[in-house]
């Protein structure tokens, strides 16, 4: 819940629609929570280009399941 | 960007009641804002305002006075690295110079009280600048400045914002001997480390934690890190020897119990590239020390099968592998097809290369 008010508000309305392309080294869903591991990925911006050779991508679940199991 | 000022003046503000109802004092606050801000800068080119201006004043002052020095003799040493802005080399070590400074020159010769105070104030976050020194995310040089006195002071930079001038008390001699060789090495890019201890013991432990990260990010780049003479960090010092390259160790400095490693080019150096310069470490020490009783030449060439498992093991990351480029974000829907995966990501924040990214949406397309 307040990771969604911190969305919406505080982090406004980012930066614009990224694209990415890679190779993907590993994948590991656990725990409802995607690691990838992509290799030679470029990220692409409307403004910029990144390339980089091994990139970490570590996604949570973004639809209504996001929730703090601490709490 | 703005989006991190935001965050950081949210947080100090909520924080800040819960802070005074811990009964901990408010400039433990401000503090706590400097640090961050500093650890901000330092990574990438924010314009820090707050802390800036007050590292501003001081810089003006003193500026001029370090920094020619430090132009003397850094500018041989060092490479020229624009910390962030300025496409980043290829090279993993980062190492800013002290002239070339975006935002501002930081060299900031603080009082060393005030210094002291703050590295003893912030353990955790004294120890965690002193090791974004090292740290290629941000990388703040450490640079040693010849005073006039002949003393060494190791002006750490946590920021470019901010500056912080260890000065050594003792090992005055260790550091001057190392200094000379350094140059003729023509080390490349070292970010010459000189963790000194001069401050009282809480500072010690964190030279050795500083001085670990700092080894990790030479990979490739044969720097010379001069452990503290001061006998209390031997942990921290054996680890400081252990960088990546190290070679026959001159040790000129070697006055005292610690070790020092000359990992700078005296022509001796084993290996070049030093991937995994963690590993090193221990064995390293071992050598060196035994080096010292041996000799040179001894030393040597046990470090030679030293370093040729640097070769062997894993290459840590193609670039930095400390700036692990990482990526945070919430996943909408992650599909795949045979071996074609598709990521459709958002409200991410990324590291690549060094540089924040932040991002609302990403759609990605890869192959397994």
């Amino acid at each position: 819940m307040a990771y969604q008010s911190y969305r919406n508000s505080t982090l406004g309305n980012s930066l614009q629609e990224i694209n990415f392309r890679g190779s993907l080294n590993t994948y590991r869903f656990c725990h409802n929570a995607w690691t990838f591991v992509l290799n030679d990925v470029e990220f692409r911006e409307v403004t910029e280009l990144v390339k980089v050779d091994k990139v970490k991508i570590v996604a949570c679940d973004g639809k209504n399941a996001g929730s703090n199991t601490t709490e | 960007p703005k989006l991190y000022r935001s965050v950081i003046e949210d947080v100090i503000n909520d924080v800040r009641d819960i802070f005074l109802d811990e009964g901990v004092d408010e400039q433990v606050l401000m503090e706590l804002k400097t640090l961050w801000e500093n650890k901000l800068m330092q990574s990438r080119a924010v314009d820090g305002f707050h802390s800036e201006e007050q590292q501003l004043l001081l810089q003006v002052q003193q500026q001029h006075q370090t920094q020619q020095q430090q132009h003397h003799h850094h500018h041989h040493h060092q490479q020229t690295q624009p910390q962030q802005t300025v496409p980043q080399q290829a090279q993993t070590q980062q190492v800013l110079i002290p002239a070339s400074q975006q935002a501002t020159a930081p060299q900031v010769i603080v009082p060393d009280s005030k210094l002291i105070q703050h590295m003893n104030a912030s353990n955790m976050s004294a120890a965690a600048t002193a090791a974004t020194l090292a740290l290629p995310a941000g990388v703040t040089p450490v640079q040693q400045i010849l005073t006039n006195s002949g003393q060494l002071l190791q002006v750490v930079r946590a920021a470019n914002g901010a500056q912080y001038i260890i000065q050594p008390q003792q090992s005055v001699v260790l550091q001057q001997q190392v200094i000379p060789q350094m140059q003729p090495g023509g080390v490349q890019a070292p970010v010459i480390q000189q963790v000194l201890a001069p401050l009282p013991g809480g500072i010690s432990p964190q030279t050795g934690v500083i001085i670990q990260p700092q080894q990790i990010l030479f990979t490739g780049n044969k720097t010379q890190v001069i452990p503290t003479t001061v006998a209390a960090p031997t942990p921290a010092q054996a680890q400081i020897t252990a960088t990546g390259q190290q070679q026959p160790q001159a040790q000129p400095a070697q006055t005292q119990a610690p070790l020092v490693l000359q990992v700078d080019g005296t022509g001796d150096t084993s290996s070049e590239e030093d991937e995994d310069e963690e590993e090193d470490f221990d064995d390293d020490d071992d050598e060196e020390e035994d080096k010292e009783k041996d000799g040179a030449e001894d030393g040597q060439v046990e470090e030679e099968p030293l370093n040729s498992e640097d070769d062997v093991s894993d290459e840590e990351g193609q670039e930095l592998f400390d700036t692990e480029n990482v990526v945070v974000c919430q996943y909408d829907k992650i599909h795949r097809s045979k071996n074609k995966w598709k990521f459709h990501l958002k409200d991410g924040i990324m590291n690549l290369n060094g540089r924040d990214y932040i991002f609302s949406k990403a759609i990605g397309d890869a192959e397994w």
